[in-house]
């Protein structure tokens, strides 16, 4: 009996300083919060790939607008590996006090913990989203003398003959994977994947060199062949049609619903404070809508888009909700 | 001849003062970023981009030319003077240009270094200026199936970097393709030997694995007694002399041809084309019996070869706007973040800008060569740091360039176990040439048989019913099976000896 008593007066003890000690962090906190950013304390941007990339190119545009926003330096750090999985985890685990965040793009941040062989230690909640900056659709293309011609003649010629049509993927589990997997589920055609694990360009080597016929990728990845005519776009798998390409119908327009694209913003670790989060969130939607910037991230053939925090991570969910239907598909043989 | 006045034209627009300016800035700050380990000519062109955002499109491009070959050339010097490779395509490097520091001859290794580096990029960009379009086709006939076959080849090389004894030879490869295993396996996407720690996702960081062999191995054997006694030398010792100059010609040659056509195919890196230059001078140079005990052709070939390879690389990306490296990567970003679009069209629409290009990467070498071979009294002046010092100045510098790899400590490990690996191989006396060929053909050759079997599904007659599969994969027969006649004939030829005397 005496010892349940004690445990009750020390459980209730602990509780008040426990909660006391809470209140003194938060005020504490507040104060941080309203003087963030310190000058002279550096805001670290963890970019997941490789310098000179398009994750990477487009935070280095940004950074320098960012500063003179925030009154404070910015550095671009490149922490890559395991497809991004290496720099979402230095983002998701860095401390959340706005100093650090971390580009984040999609399909690789929504893949990685969706497959437990890959052991990410991070999941969509570990993020605070703050803005969208660009986004890229995978879009079908052909040889300029291939008789398909729409996203319609590519589906029928998937049904005609399965798996005889040798597609391209940058690899297992990639976006364009899950995108023509999606469409295969969708239709009922079925194609012959060819993996190119090395990445995109190895696959449009390939794909120049006529060992694969058709080729999916990235608009961005595509641009500068279809402007030589080396290539022809035949189908977009995003929700409107791409500003680089007007001509080229959206496998939506056709019926075929299915929008695969690869989309690139910021995010904060969870937990950062609302206040810090906010002004993070105002800096960046002020940067990233600049027509100025918007016009040299088209210059590296990226799409502009932006979105504000809120409406990334819906997006974000929605994405994640369609790769897992789509994860078993993709690892069946 | 509309080609040489476009040329000239190019010349005109990038032989400006300010121009110039850049080009050797660029230079500088290039070997200066390339003599750190860790940080090679990838890392080196990305992080310097912003600099050149606000130049003028021929300025920046022409800035960042010369940043790159600086870089090469830097990671070159670290591989003669402290037998630690500053980049993984002078990892070979190490094995005959340390070994010339040995005896006394730096300054000549690293002269030569750069008289190869100079050959093959000169002439690596004239093919590019002559030939551009049939070579770029040249390099789209290469299919999954033909690059795996390459490799295959290359493979076959190994039994050209054997020393005396081709057991220890093939132990050496196999811990090399065992290494190379590590990582997502390109069938299943399966991790494999991860231990599930996800630095080791993308396989185990080569430039740490390398650092670690050679130079923490290295230190580790020697302790601190480093031959860096030599004396400075004099001027006129640091020079190749004639015999130097004359032998390595050939292998320059070779290197260059063998880089530049590397370089053509996309996907092909620095790396493998500095060890198929090497692996041919094993075979073919007069003096292939010295190669491994400080022999010039060790320094000219690989560095002729990875010089030509990034000239090479860059007719990809004229012709059909791929880029072929990791570091024509980051230069295509640079272009396109001038709103430059890499490709024939470019020199419709920009013509005057490609050929100024052009002719910039011509000064680029120019450059590098008149900035770096004065310096070579500088650079070879650090062998006189007293050892002790100078063994503790390495140490910090390798470990600093691990982490600098990826800003994390897991490389600088990797980097000594390595160390200690590399320790016991020498002690049982295993050859390392065969363990770094291994580890940079093995994930290539897997994920180009992987390619290959899913065009034809499943079938391995599509490597037989290609030429120049079949051509390729006789000659690695070939190659392959020349150590096994090689013996026995040798062996005849005592017991006939042994007969004469009786």
């Amino acid at each position: 009996m005496k010892l349940r008593r004690f445990a009750a007066v020390a459980s209730a003890g602990l509780l008040v300083a426990g909660l006391s000690a809470c209140a003194q962090a938060a005020g504490g906190g507040k104060a941080a919060d309203e003087n963030w950013p310190r000058k002279g304390k550096p805001i670290e941007i963890i970019i997941a790939f490789d310098p000179g990339g398009p994750a990477d190119s487009a935070a280095r545009l940004v950074a320098p607008e960012l500063e003179k926003k925030l009154g404070t330096s910015i550095q671009v750090v490149n922490k890559t590996g395991a497809g991004g999985q290496v720099g979402y985890t230095a983002t998701a685990r860095a401390k959340p006090d706005g100093y650090t965040f971390g580009g984040t793009g999609s399909p690789s941040v929504v893949v990685a913990p969706l497959d437990p062989a890959r052991g990410a230690k991070f999941k969509r909640t570990d993020f605070r989203p703050l803005a969208n900056q660009v986004i890229d659709p995978q879009v079908v293309a052909v040889r300029p003398d291939s008789p398909i011609k729409t996203p319609k003649d590519f589906v029928e010629a998937g049904k005609k003959d399965p798996g005889k049509i040798r597609v391209t993927t940058t690899g297992l589990q990639t976006g364009e994977h899950f995108a023509v997997a999606d469409l295969e589920r969708k239709t009922g055609a079925k194609y012959g994947l060819v993996h190119f694990s090395d990445g995109s360009a190895q696959a449009m080597t390939a794909f120049l060199g006529k060992h694969v016929d058709v080729y999916v990728g990235s608009a961005s990845d595509l641009i500068s062949q279809a402007e030589e005519g080396d290539l022809r776009p035949i189908g977009i798998m995003d929700t409107k049609r791409s500003p680089f390409f007007p001509d080229v119908p959206t496998f939506k327009e056709q019926g075929f619903d299915v929008n695969h694209t690869t989309i690139r913003g910021y995010s904060a670790p969870a937990g950062v404070p609302d206040a810090i989060a906010q002004k993070l969130e105002k800096a960046l939607s002020e940067v990233l809508q600049d027509p100025k910037i918007v016009a040299m991230i088209k210059e590296l053939g990226l799409e502009p888009r932006y979105m504000s925090g809120k409406d990334y991570e819906a997006y974000w969910a929605e994405q994640e909700k369609n790769y897992t239907s789509l994860l078993p598909i993709t690892k069946e043989k | 001849m509309s080609v040489i006045n476009d040329l000239l034209g190019g010349f005109a627009t990038a032989l400006s003062l300010a121009n110039l300016m850049y080009a050797l800035i660029g230079c500088v700050l290039g070997t200066a970023i390339g003599v750190l380990p860790g940080i090679g000519p990838v890392a080196g062109v990305a992080l310097l981009i912003p600099v050149t955002l606000n130049l003028e499109p021929t300025s920046a491009i022409i800035m960042l030319a010369a940043i790159f070959y600086g870089t090469q050339y830097g990671g070159t010097i670290t591989s003669v003077l402290l037998n630690t490779p500053g980049e993984s395509a002078s990892a070979i490097t190490t094995i005959d240009g340390y070994a010339m520091t040995k005896k006394g001859r730096a300054g000549a290794a690293l002269t030569i270094a750069a008289y190869g580096s100079f050959v093959g990029g000169t002439a690596a960009t004239v093919g590019l200026v002559v030939a551009a379009k049939p070579l770029g086709s040249l390099g789209l006939a290469v299919g999954p199936p033909e690059f795996f076959s390459m490799m295959v080849l290359g493979l076959a090389l190994l039994v050209c970097l054997a020393g005396d004894s081709m057991t220890k030879a093939l132990i050496s490869g196999v811990i090399g393709l065992m290494i190379a295993m590590v990582g997502i396996d390109p069938v299943e996407g399966a991790p494999r030997f991860t231990f599930g720690n996800e630095f080791l996702l993308d396989g185990v960081s080569f430039v740490a694995v390398i650092v670690g062999l050679f130079g923490l191995s290295e230190i580790l054997n020697t302790g601190t007694e480093r031959p860096g006694k030599v004396e400075t030398p004099g001027f006129r010792a640091l020079l190749p002399n004639r015999t130097e100059f004359r032998r390595s010609n050939p292998a320059v040659a070779r290197g260059t041809v063998v880089g530049f056509l590397l370089g053509l195919i996309p996907g092909m890196t620095g790396s493998v084309s500095a060890l198929l230059s090497y692996g041919a001078e094993k075979r073919f140079s007069k003096y292939r019996d010295e190669l491994g005990s400080g022999a010039i052709e060790g320094v000219a070939g690989p560095e002729s070869a990875n010089n030509a390879h990034a000239n090479g690389a860059l007719v990809p990306l004229f012709t059909l706007g791929i880029p072929a490296s990791p570091t024509i990567a980051v230069l295509m970003g640079a272009f396109l973040q001038q709103g430059l679009t890499p490709g024939p069209s470019l020199f419709v629409d920009h013509s005057e800008l490609a050929w100024g290009i052009i002719a910039s990467l011509f000064i680029g070498n120019v450059i590098l060569v008149i900035l770096n071979v004065p310096l070579v009294r500088v650079w070879t002046s650090i062998l006189s740091i007293p050892p002790a010092v100078l063994t503790a100045l390495i140490l910090v510098f390798m470990v600093v360039g691990s982490y600098t790899i990826n800003f994390a400590a897991f490389d600088v490990f990797v980097m000594t176990l390595f160390g200690l690996v590399g320790l016991g191989l020498r002690k049982l006396d295993i050859p390392l040439a065969p363990l770094v060929l291994t580890l940079v053909l093995g994930p290539l050759m897997e994920s180009k048989l992987r390619e290959s079997l899913e065009i034809s599904q499943g079938d391995f007659s599509i490597f037989a019913s290609r030429p120049i599969c079949v051509v390729l994969l006789l000659i690695a027969l070939v190659i392959a099976a020349t150590p096994l006649l090689r013996p026995r004939r040798r062996k005849t030829r005592s017991k006939e000896n042994q007969h004469e005397a009786a």
